[in-house]
C-alpha cells in the first residue's frame, strides 16, 4: 500500500522485526526495579485501605458512609460513573480506531484494554456495594427464583447490569484474542521450562499458520464492529440511570452522546497518565512516541470540546425550557453552596483541554502528562456535580441538605484505585503491554525503515 | 501416503510472498505458512476462501437479541405483569437496551467461540511448532516432500523460490 | 489518460433548468391552488434547510478528512468542495421567504403581541433583530470558511507547496469548530423554535446526524453520476466501500440519537415535552413510523454484509432512500408545528418544490465541478486515495 512520504513513521529507531519482540517482552524478564516494588507496595496499602472500607460497609452498614435522606447518592455513584467512563479508552482504541484505520492505536491498544477491563472491574464494585450485601449481589441477575419474581426490565439500573456485564465479557475476549498470538511469541522466547509452560498453556496453542491469522484478522475486525455500538451504549445506559427521572439537571436528553464523549475524554486522559510514565518506565519511548501522544491529545480536544458544548447546551436549555426548577438547579449547581466543585469542573474540563490547540504543548510530553491529571480531576467533579448538585436540593426545601463523604467512603475510592493501580502493574509484568504482532504488520508501512514506492 | 514434508523459512514477508507466488506457479503443494504477523495479501496467494465467520455473528446477534426481547415481553405480560410507572406492560423502548446488550454479547460469544473451536484452540493444546522463530522473525512455509525421488526438485525449487534453512522432516 | 476537467453539458443543463421550472410551477399551483401560506412557507423553508445542510456536510466531508490528515478520500474532495457552492444560494432564499412574511407563518413567537407566559420568558432569545444577526452570522461564517478552503485547496493543486497543505488544514479545523457551533444554534433558530414552546438538549445533534447521514450519500451519488458520464474513474470499489461503511455507520448512530431522545422523553413522561411526539404520533404515525424504517431499517440491512457495501447497485439506491428519508425526517420536525395536522399534506406541492431545489442544488454544483480540475492533483495525499485498498 502506498504512503505518502510526509507521514511521520509511527516507530521510531532502525528495527527489524526480532528487535521488535526483544524491545516489547523486555518489561516482562528479569526482576521487577525498584521503581515497581515502589509503586505496588504504594497501590497494595491503598487496596488495604479499600478492604477496611469494605469490611465496614458490609459490618455496620451503609450507615458508615454520608448519605442521608436527600442525598441518597454520593461519592459512590460518582466513583462508578468515573471508573465506567475510564473504562471507555480502551475498547474504543481498539473497536472504533481499528475500523477508522487508525495505524498509531497498534502501540496502545492492549494496555488501555486492560485499563479498560481494570476499570470496569473498579466500576462495578460501587453498585454491588451499595447494595450494602456483596454476596446477594446474585439477586440482580435475572434468574427463576423461589420468590417467583423476575428483575425490573423497565428499570435503566437493571440495563446497566447487562450493559457492564456484557461490556466486560466481550472486552475481556476481545483483548484476549489479541493477546493469544503474543502469548506464542512468549512461549516460544520463553527461556524457563516453567514459563514455557504457563504460556503455552495461555497460549491456546498458537501457531501463527496463514489461515488462523486470516480468521483472526476477521475475528478482531466483527469484534470491532460488535465493540464499537457498545462502548457507545455503555455509558448511554449508564446516563440513562439519570436522564430517564424527573430530577432537574438529570432529566435532559443530551445525556448519552455527552455522557459517551465524556467517557472517551477522560478514558483517554487515563490512557495518557499511565502510558506516559510506563513508556518512560519501561522503555518503550520508540514505541509509544511522541506522535502517538499528540494523536490522542487530538482525541481529548476532540472529546473535551464536545463535552463543553454540552455544557453549555445544557446550560442554556434549562434557561430557554421556561422550567424554574431546571433553571433553578443550574443556578445552584454555578453559584450554590458546591459552586467551587462546578468551577473545578468547567476548568479542568473546558479550559485545560483547550491548552492543546497549540501544538507546543499538544506535543510536550510534560504539558500533556499534568493536563491529562487535569482532566482526571475534572471529570470526576463532573460526575460529583451531577449526582449531588441536583440530589442535595429537592423540591421541598425542606429537606435540603448537605453532603459529605464519611472516611469509609473515601476508604472505598482510594481502594479502587489501589486495585486499579496494583492490577496495572501486575499486567505489565505477564503480559506484553504492546501488541507485538499488531506493531510488526504495521512496521513496513510506517516505521522508519519503510520501503519507497509501493509493493502490493 | 507419504508424510513426509520439507520446512523452510524466509526472513521478510515480501520475500515470502514472491517465494509463495514462485512455489505456486511451480506446482509445489504448500501445506502451511506460519507468520509472525498477518501478512497482507497471504491468504490471496494461497488462495484461501473469503471467512464466513460473519455469519455466525450475525446469526448469534439475531437470536441474542431475539432471546432478549422476548424474554422481557414474557416476564412483563405473562409471568409477572406488573405496572411500572403507568407504562404498558409491553413497553417496547425499554426492551431495547436489553435486547442490544443480549444481541452483542451473543454475537461476539459466537463468533469467538467459533473460531476457536475451529482451530482447535484451546486451553493447554500442544501444537506442533516448527520453528520456535516463526512467531518472532521468521516465515516459515511447510510444503509437501511427495513421493522419496521428488522431494530433492521440491528443495531446489525451494532455494531458487528463495527460501532458507530447507529441512526434511518426516 | 482520463479527462480530468468536467464539462457542464447542455443536456444536464436542460435537465437542471426543467427540474427548477417543475419547481416553480408547484409553487405557483400552491398559490393557485389556495394551499395556504403556512404550507408553502413551511416547504421552501424545509427546502433551502435541507440543501444547504446539503452543502455545509460537502465542505464538512472535506475539512473534517483534512484534520484528521486521511488520504483515501483526496480524489473525491472536490465533490464535496462544489456542493459547498451552495450554502449563499440556501441562505439567500431561507432569508427571502423570512423577509416576505415567512417569519409569521413559521414562528409563533414572532407574534409579539400576544405571547404567553413561557414565549415570554424566552424572548431575550427568540426576537427577530437577535434572530437575524444569527442568520448572519451563521451564513457569512459558513461561506467564508468554505470559500476558503476551496481557494486554498485550489492553490494547493496549482502550487503542491506543503504550505498550502497546512493552511487547508488550519482553515478546516475552524470550519469543523465553526460548524459545530453553528449546526447546533441554528437547529434552535429553524426547526425547534417552530414549536416554541418544547425544548429538548438533544436536538442539535440529533438534526446535525441527520444532515451528516444525508450529506455523506449526496457526496456518493454525485460521485457515481460522475462515473457513469466518464469521469473520475480512479474512484473504485474501496471508495465506495467506504462511503457505505459512513453511510451504514451514520444511520445508525442517527438512529441511536433519535431513540435517545425519544426513549428519554417517553420515559420521564413529562407532559410539556411528551405533546411533541404525541402530536406526531397521532396526527403524524405513518410519517413517523416510516422516517425510522426508511433511515435505520433499510440501510442497516441493506448495506450490512461487506459486499453489499461495495457495489453501486446497492449503495446508490440506498443513497437515494436515505436523501429521501431524511427529507421525511425533516418534514415531521416542521410541519406539525409550522403547519399543522390540518393543512399539512404532501402532494404536488412538496414534491414539485423538492424537485426544483434538487434540479438548482444540481446545477450549482455541476457548475463549481466545471470550474475547477476534477482531482487536487498536488494534494500530498492524492497518491494514497488512487492506490487506494485495504484489507477491510
Amino acid at each position: 500500500m502506498y504512503v505518502s512520504p510526509i507521514r511521520e513513521p509511527l516507530i521510531r529507531g532502525e528495527k527489524d522485526y526480532s528487535q521488535v519482540t526483544k524491545d516489547i517482552l523486555a518489561p516482562m524478564a528479569g526482576k521487577p526495579t525498584r521503581y515497581w516494588y515502589m509503586g505496588i507496595t504504594l497501590s497494595s496499602a491503598a487496596l488495604l485501605f479499600g478492604a477496611w472500607a469494605t469490611f465496614m460497609t458490609m459490618y455496620y452498614g451503609i450507615g458508615t458512609w454520608g448519605l442521608n435522606k436527600t442525598v441518597g447518592w454520593g461519592w459512590d455513584i460518582t466513583n462508578f460513573v468515573w471508573w465506567v467512563g475510564i473504562g471507555h479508552a480502551g475498547t474504543f482504541i481498539s473497536a472504533i480506531l481499528l475500523l477508522f484505520r487508525q495505524k498509531w492505536r497498534t502501540s496502545i491498544n492492549r494496555s488501555a484494554e486492560a485499563m479498560t477491563l481494570i476499570a470496569v472491574a473498579c466500576a462495578g464494585f460501587f453498585p454491588l456495594i451499595h447494595m450494602g450485601r456483596l454476596l446477594l449481589g446474585f439477586f440482580i441477575f435475572p434468574y427463576p427464583n423461589t420468590r417467583a419474581l423476575w428483575v425490573n426490565f423497565n428499570s435503566p439500573l437493571l440495563w446497566d447490569v447487562f450493559a457492564i456485564s456484557t461490556y466486560l465479557l466481550v472486552s475481556l475476549i476481545f483483548w484476549y484474542v489479541g493477546l493469544i498470538p503474543d502469548l506464542g511469541t512468549v512461549r516460544d522466547k520463553a527461556t524457563t521450562k516453567i514459563r514455557k509452560a504457563i504460556y503455552g498453556f495461555l497460549s491456546f496453542g498458537w501457531t501463527g499458520s496463514v489461515k488462523q491469522w486470516s480468521r483472526h484478522e476477521t475475528v478482531s475486525l466483527i469484534l470491532a464492529g460488535l465493540a464499537a455500538p457498545l462502548v457507545l451504549s455503555v455509558h448511554t445506559i449508564v446516563s440513562f440511570d439519570f436522564a430517564t427521572s424527573v430530577i432537574p439537571g438529570w432529566h435532559t436528553t443530551i445525556f448519552p452522546p455527552y455522557f459517551v464523549s465524556g467517557a472517551v475524554f477522560s478514558g483517554f486522559a487515563m490512557v495518557l497518565t499511565l502510558l506516559i510514565v510506563a513508556r518512560k518506565a519501561l522503555g518503550l519511548e520508540e514505541y509509544i512516541t511522541v506522535n502517538h501522544i499528540e494523536s490522542m491529545n487530538k482525541v481529548i480536544i476532540l472529546t473535551g470540546s464536545i463535552v463543553g458544548i454540552a455544557y453549555i447546551t445544557e446550560f442554556f436549555m434549562a434557561w430557554y425550557s421556561g422550567v424554574e426548577y431546571e433553571q433553578y438547579a443550574f443556578l445552584n449547581r454555578a453559584f450554590g453552596p458546591y459552586a467551587w466543585a462546578y468551577w473545578i469542573m468547567m476548568t479542568c474540563n473546558v479550559v485545560t483541554p483547550q491548552l492543546f490547540w497549540f501544538k507546543k504543548i499538544r506535543t510536550s510530553v510534560v504539558a500533556t502528562f499534568i493536563i491529562s491529571i487535569f482532566v482526571n480531576i475534572g471529570m470526576w467533579f463532573e460526575r460529583f456535580v451531577i449526582v449531588v448538585t441536583s440530589l442535595h436540593r429537592d423540591f421541598l426545601p425542606s429537606s435540603w441538605v448537605m453532603y459529605k463523604p464519611s472516611l469509609v467512603e473515601v476508604g472505598l475510592y482510594v481502594g479502587t484505585l489501589g486495585l486499579f493501580f496494583t492490577l496495572f502493574l501486575l499486567f505489565i509484568r505477564v503480559f506484553p503491554v504492546i501488541a507485538i504482532a499488531e506493531v510488526k504488520s504495521v512496521l513496513k508501512s510506517t516505521g522508519s525503515f519503510k520501503k519507497t514506492g509501493h509493493h502490493e | 501416503m507419504n508424510k513426509s514434508y520439507i520446512t523452510a523459512y524466509y526472513t521478510d514477508d515480501d520475500d515470502l510472498l514472491k517465494g509463495i507466488r514462485q512455489l505456486k506457479e511451480k506446482g509445489v503443494e504448500i501445506i502451511d505458512v506460519m507468520t509472525p504477523f498477518p501478512v497482507h495479501g497471504l491468504d490471496k496467494a494461497i488462495g484461501l476462501r473469503r471467512s464466513r465467520l460473519s455469519r455466525v455473528a450475525f446469526w448469534g446477534g439475531t437470536i441474542g437479541a431475539l432471546i432478549g426481547f422476548f424474554f422481557q415481553a414474557w416476564v412483563f405480560t405473562k409471568a409477572y405483569p406488573l405496572n411500572f410507572g403507568g407504562k404498558p406492560y409491553l413497553s417496547v423502548p425499554s426492551f431495547m437496551p436489553v435486547a442490544f446488550e443480549m444481541a452483542v454479547l451473543f454475537a461476539a460469544f459466537s463468533i469467538v467461540f467459533a473460531y476457536l473451536i475451529y482451530f482447535k484452540l484451546t486451553p493447554g493444546a500442544k501444537p506442533v511448532i516448527h520453528d520456535e522463530r516463526s512467531t518472532d522473525d521468521r516465515f516459515l512455509v511447510v510444503v509437501k516432500a511427495g513421493e522419496p525421488g521428488e522431494s530433492a526438485s521440491i528443495e531446489k525449487a525451494l532455494s531458487e523460490a528463495g527460501a532458507e534453512g530447507i529441512k526434511l522432516k518426516a | 489518460m482520463e479527462n480530468i476537467t468536467f464539462k457542464l453539458t447542455k443536456k444536464l443543463k436542460t435537465i437542471g433548468f426543467v427540474m427548477v421550472a417543475i419547481g416553480l410551477l408547484a409553487l405557483a399551483y400552491g398559490f393557485i391552488a389556495g394551499l395556504g401560506g403556512d404550507r408553502i412557507v413551511a416547504n421552501l423553508h424545509l427546502n433551502s434547510f435541507y440543501f444547504t445542510s446539503l452543502g455545509l456536510i460537502g465542505m464538512f466531508f472535506v475539512a473534517v478528512h483534512a484534520i484528521s490528515e486521511s488520504g483515501w478520500q483526496v480524489s473525491m474532495q472536490r465533490v464535496g468542495e462544489a456542493m459547498s457552492l451552495f450554502i449563499p444560494i440556501g441562505g439567500i432564499i431561507m432569508l427571502l421567504v423570512f423577509v416576505f412574511g415567512g417569519m409569521h407563518h413559521l414562528f409563533e413567537w414572532t407574534h409579539t403581541e400576544h405571547l404567553d407566559e413561557i414565549l415570554l420568558g424566552k424572548v431575550a432569545y427568540l426576537n427577530q433583530p437577535f434572530f437575524y444577526v444569527r442568520f448572519a452570522v451563521f451564513f457569512a461564517g459558513w461561506t467564508v470558511l468554505a470559500w476558503m478552503i476551496r481557494k486554498t485547496s485550489r492553490e494547493l493543486d496549482i502550487n503542491g507547496d506543503i504550505k498550502y497543505f497546512n493552511k487547508l488544514r488550519k482553515y478546516s479545523a475552524f470550519y469543523v469548530v465553526f460548524l459545530a457551533v453553528s449546526s447546533v444554534v441554528s437547529s434552535w433558530d429553524w426547526l425547534m423554535s417552530i414549536d416554541a414552546h418544547w425544548f429538548s438538549t438533544l436536538y442539535g445533534w440529533y438534526v446535525f446526524s441527520s444532515m451528516l447521514v444525508t450529506g455523506f450519500s449526496v457526496i456518493v451519488i454525485f460521485t457515481y453520476i460522475l462515473k457513469r458520464m466518464g469521469y473520475m474513474q480512479h474512484v473504485n470499489d474501496e471508495h465506495i466501500h467506504d462511503m457505505g461503511k459512513y453511510m451504514f455507520a451514520l444511520s445508525i448512530f442517527w438512529a441511536y440519537l433519535w431513540f435517545s431522545q425519544y426513549m428519554l422523553i417517553w420515559y420521564a413522561n413529562i407532559p410539556e415535552e411528551t405533546i411533541y411526539f404525541y402530536e406526531r404520533i397521532k396526527h403524524f404515525d405513518t410519517i413517523f413510523y416510516w422516517n425510522l424504517i426508511v433511515n435505520f431499517a433499510i440501510p442497516f440491512l441493506l448495506l450490512m454484509t461487506r459486499n453489499s457495501k461495495r457495489v453501486s447497485s446497492v449503495v446508490i439506491p440506498v443513497a437515494v432512500i436515505i436523501f429521501i428519508g431524511h427529507w421525511m425526517d425533516l418534514y415531521q420536525l416542521i410541519m406539525p408545528g409550522a403547519v399543522g395536522y390540518e393543512a399539512a399534506g404532501i402532494g404536488f406541492l412538496e414534491i414539485g418544490v423538492t424537485i426544483g431545489f434538487t434540479g438548482l442544488f444540481m446545477l450549482v454544483t455541476f457548475f463549481g465541478l466545471s470550474k475547477v480540475p476534477l482531482v487536487p492533483k498536488n494534494h500530498p495525499f492524492y497518491e494514497e486515495s488512487l492506490h487506494y485498498h485495504t484489507n477491510y
